[in-house]
């Protein structure tokens, strides 16, 4: 009896925390495979000098470069432009990309600054 | 060099403690409490040095030159110590070893002192596979500094106590094992572990807090906690470390629960360097906002926590058969239930956090390496945390007075503190541009941004706002260059909740440059330029210190001659700007070539201009936030006071 309300709430907690999971878990892709991938992922690249990063009032528009195949994305960011995103070295996009505006549109920037510690500031 | 050798001696005499340990069955004997002491003593004078080679500037030492710099203020060389990853490790050490030394006087069974010890050489090992005597390569004669962000009160006293909880949570570790190797069946150990898992409980909690409340007042990330893996790493052991103690308190009084309170002690400790090995190896380098930069040192942190985990699963499995047996609880209604259930959801909670900490290392095992959003944390813990306070209430309300003053005060403290959390996230966040000395109503508030005030020294300045007619500044810590470095909030407290402010990075049109040859004018639309002469300074050694030019500066009638200068330091060089023509013009060099025939001057923008640019800022309201600092002082106050028992 005992056994069996431990082994219950042992399978609930296994069933509840991978759904969880499988919910929330953002794979980090290259370029190419974001577009292709429905759900929320991670993105690295760097910044796309061709195109000038804008903030459009709560908005903050720029293109991520694929390092390897140069390939380029547009990236709207639902937020103000993060500190030090000049100085920037990679940038990671956290977020969906949308087929309809061939836009990825994304809730989180991480910010890697080759300096120790520094801007590596999450954006909620 | 020095420094290597005292920690070798330091290790030695910690080996031949353990060894004395493991050989004699006597507690305590004399020649421990020498040896501990000795070891102690010589990892006390390695730390003591690094703190000497700090104040006397030796950048000759790697770590010297990297977290600590000649302009460096006194104070903050204190706390540079465990700026990063080496000292951070000695200073875990060094608490470690001292804690070790009062064992020896408390009558610690010689088993338990023995595994201590054995942590303790461990820990001595970790300090030396990257250590922070390690001299430079190059000649150096400037530090880079301690980063402006960790140029504060709080940074000087969070790290040291989270080490003094990590460091205090080896003693039950070290008690548990050293109960199951002599007498197995033996609940003697229960009562001296219950009091060093109280005060680890309590420090821990401590560091987190502190840790939080400077996330929130100094950093400007808008709140107390981010599910960082670095926070999360110190999160899981506080969370086992009160399964543990919980399970400690049952087993006094029910001997069936030993063998779960043993399991609890090897898995927080485990928990506690896993938590290490995650944040301090790398590993996370592309996940995590603060972990250290990455290093080799992973795979060193990786075998200790094998030795822990493995070992201490290893000798619980071995004397599992000598452990009492029994039932753990009659009814569903008894107090041992509710606490052992208790126990569970504190467990399901740290076992969502460390899934979701440990994703980057897991998926990358499997694949491509994932995260988790910080979402998953909320979703997954938030029912498990209100079954986990129903419960509690429920026991309070039922068994309230069989639980000590300390105790109960913990108690109150950590459900006001989930009350806390709940209300305090129920506030507005509004993130808009504001003009100066404009009134904006932002949730029943009014608003006004007043503008920059710059200090003199250029190190720091303040966004000015008004809000309900107080004001209050956000402080901005500078580059040496003029950037800035670190960006704190405003914070109007009120009993209501704080109206919290954190101002972004001004929008700055591209800043003009101009490239200067010698002898040459040149122009910026408005003034002229003229580069005339530059010389620079060097020290005995021959390397430079400094780069002075002379340039005339012209507004077609009167001329100015100003004299910057670059001060060299070993990531290039820091120079200030300066203002002509009664502040219409601020310009910086920023760099002059070798054959000393061109400079290159920053056209920057006026402080009045900087002051009346509009800046974007996020206005949120934190209801009754206060109620979260006063609830987390109860629970560290109240099991402070649980040690001694009422």
């Amino acid at each position: 009896m005992r056994k069996i309300f431990l082994i219950v709430l042992l399978v609930g907690f296994v069933v509840y925390a991978g759904f969880n999971l499988a919910e929330s878990v953002t794979p980090y892709v290259s370029i190419a495979e974001a577009r292709a991938s429905s759900s929320g992922v991670q993105v690295k690249g760097l910044l796309d000098k061709n195109f000038a990063p804008m903030q459009d009032g709560d908005e903050f528009n720029f293109s991520l470069l694929d390092e390897t195949t140069g390939e380029t994305m547009r990236v709207k960011f639902d937020g103000i432009k993060p500190d030090q995103f000049d100085q920037a070295y990679h940038i990671v996009a956290v977020g969906k990309y949308t087929a309809a505006d061939e836009t990825f549109h994304a809730k989180k920037l991480l910010i890697k600054c080759p300096s120790k510690y520094e801007g590596q500031k999450p954006q909620a | 060099m020095t420094g290597n050798l005292l920690l070798g001696g330091g290790l030695t005499a910690a080996l031949a403690a353990m060894a004395i340990c493991f050989a004699q069955k006597i507690p305590s004997a004399r020649a421990v409490k020498i040896i501990a002491i000795v070891s102690a003593g010589f990892i006390t004078a390695a730390s003591l040095l690094l703190w000497i080679l700090l104040f006397e500037n030796d950048f000759s030492v790697e770590y010297v030159a990297a977290y600590s710099s000649t302009t460096l203020p006194t104070i903050y060389k204190i706390s540079a110590f465990w700026a990063g990853q080496q000292g951070s490790f000695l200073l875990w050490l060094l608490i470690h070893a001292i804690i070790g030394a009062v064992l020896t006087f408390r009558r610690t069974q010689a088993a338990a002192l023995g595994i201590y010890f054995l942590l303790q050489s461990v820990l001595v090992f970790l300090v030396l596979a990257k250590s922070p005597f390690a001299e430079h390569s190059a000649q150096v004669f400037e530090g880079v500094g301690l980063n402006p962000l960790l140029q504060d009160f709080w940074m000087a006293i969070h790290p040291p106590i989270i080490f003094v909880g990590y460091a205090l949570l080896a003693v039950p570790f070290a008690l548990s094992l050293g109960s199951l190797l002599t007498e197995a069946a033996s609940r003697s150990w229960l009562e001296e572990a219950r009091h060093w898992t109280l005060a680890a409980w309590s420090f821990l909690g401590a560091g987190i807090f502190i840790g939080g409340y400077w996330a929130y007042k100094v950093l400007g990330w808008g709140g107390y906690w981010g599910w960082d893996p670095v926070e999360n790493s110190s999160l899981v052991p506080w969370l086992l470390a009160a399964v543990m103690l919980h399970l400690i308190n049952l087993a006094r009084k029910k001997s069936a629960v030993l063998a779960q309170a043993h399991v609890a002690a090897t898995f927080t400790y485990a928990l506690v360097i896993y938590g290490t090995f995650l944040t301090r190896s790398g590993i996370l380098g592309d996940f995590s906002v603060h972990s250290f930069a990455g290093s080799n040192i992973g795979t060193v942190i990786a075998l200790a926590n094998a030795l822990v985990l493995i070992g201490g699963l290893m000798i619980i499995l071995v004397k599992a058969k000598q452990l009492p047996q029994g039932e753990l609880y009659k009814s569903y209604g008894e107090a041992s239930f509710i606490i052992l259930l208790s126990c569970l959801l504190l467990i399901f909670i740290a076992t969502i956090v460390w899934i979701g900490m440990s994703m980057p290392l897991l998926t990358q095992l499997v694949g491509e390496a994932a995260a988790v959003d910080s979402d998953f944390y909320i979703k997954s813990t938030s029912p498990i945390a209100l079954t986990l306070a129903a419960l509690m209430i429920y026991t309070f309300v039922k068994f309230g007075r069989t639980i000590s003053l300390g105790g109960k005060i913990a108690h109150v403290g950590f459900l006001a503190m989930l009350a806390a959390i709940v209300i305090s996230a129920q506030g507005e966040t509004v993130t808009q541009e504001f003009q100066p000395r404009t009134k904006v109503s932002i949730a029943g508030h009014e608003v006004i941004y007043e503008g920059q005030v710059f200090q003199e020294d250029e190190r720091q300045k303040f966004y000015v706002y008004t809000v309900d007619g107080e004001a209050i500044r956000a402080l901005t810590k500078l580059h040496g260059n003029g950037t800035d470095a670190a960006r704190e909030p405003a914070i109007l407290k009120n009993f209501g909740g704080d109206v919290y402010i954190a101002p972004h990075a001004a929008q700055i049109d591209s800043v003009q440059e101009l490239m200067l040859t010698k002898g040459l004018f040149a122009m910026d639309g408005e003034f002229g330029y003229v580069f005339e002469d530059a010389h620079i300074d060097y020290d005995e050694h021959n390397q430079p210190i400094q780069a002075t030019a002379a340039i005339t500066i012209t507004d077609g009638e009167t001329e100015e001659v100003i004299h910057p200068l670059i001060i060299v330091t070993p990531d290039g060089g820091t120079s200030k700007s300066l203002e002509v023509f009664g502040g219409k013009r601020r310009v910086r060099l920023t760099g002059i070539s070798g054959d000393l025939d061109k400079a290159r001057l920053e056209i920057l923008p006026t402080y009045e201009k900087l002051s009346a640019m509009p800046i974007t800022s996020t206005v949120s309201t934190k209801p009754f936030i206060w109620l979260l600092w006063l609830s987390v002082t109860a629970i560290c106050l109240g099991t402070l006071l649980a040690i001694r028992k009422f």
